[in-house]
């Protein structure tokens, strides 16, 4: 896992990788941000729980409805007021809403 | 124009809608059954709650770092992808550049999402902003 590529993406802040429980396993964060080490574990945390709800919720819909296309899920993205935090397997990305990307994000956490 | 009939405009658009914070009450455009929508509405309903708990939770470590209040989230499926804004919900295929643009449009329509979010749009559907939202 290449984090200082993902630091290229536009307005990244921090990149991480994490573990399948969640925790944090490394991390890379641009200079000046108000992001700690913590606030990413967190993130991460909540992140795996995002991904798992969005997998049962995929899987659920495509079943009760008949409609496809939502498996298998490539990623869950939650958008605060001033980042995103963009995540897919076991890798996230943080990026500053006012210059996110979010389909180049999704493209780099699946090709990692 | 409304934000739901501007992003069912977009080609890619499959189905959009706004959903409301408390009790069954939504409205939709697009490919989706009455019941398709309802339950959609619910999904979106609980996710937006889910997160911003989970916001208001990492918040707390790192005050005022960016994060709160939420404004939405993604989903991002093999072939489709739900976009939510607020209370808006729009279910849109994978196609070059249309994630990024439903992104900016529904960002731009709806609007900064401020504090009191839930109790500011559960007021937007006349519902009774006093009442306890948990």
């Amino acid at each position: 896992m290449n984090l200082d590529k993902m630091m290229d993406l536009p307005g990244a802040m921090a990149a991480f990788t994490f573990t399948d429980k969640g925790d944090l396993q490394t991390h890379v964060l641009r200079e000046g941000t108000e992001l700690t080490p913590q606030v990413l574990d967190l993130l991460a945390h909540s992140c795996v729980a995002n991904l798992a709800i969005a997998n049962m919720e995929a899987r659920g819909w495509e079943s009760v409805t008949g409609q496809g296309g939502f498996q298998p899920l490539k990623g869950f993205s939650v958008v605060g007021l001033e980042w995103s935090v963009v995540v897919n397997g076991n890798c996230g990305v943080v990026v500053r809403n006012r210059d996110a990307d979010y389909e180049a994000a999704f493209n780099a956490l699946q090709a990692a | 124009m409304n934000i739901v009939k501007q992003l069912m405009a977009i080609p890619g658009v499959i189905a959009a809608g706004e959903f409301a914070f408390r009790g069954d009450r939504f409205s939709y455009e697009g490919a989706l059954t009455d019941e398709f929508a309802r339950m959609a509405s619910i999904l979106c309903r609980a996710n937006t709650l889910a997160i911003n708990m989970q916001t208001e939770i990492v918040d707390s470590f790192a005050e005022g770092c960016g994060c709160r209040p939420v404004q939405g989230w993604i989903a991002h499926g093999n072939l489709i992808t739900i976009c939510v804004v607020g209370n808006y919900f729009a279910f849109i295929e994978n196609r070059n550049e249309l994630l990024n643009d439903v992104m900016t449009i529904m960002r731009a329509k709806v609007g900064d999402i401020r504090d009191d979010l839930l109790a500011n749009l559960y007021s937007k559907i006349g519902g009774d902003t006093k009442e306890a939202l948990y």
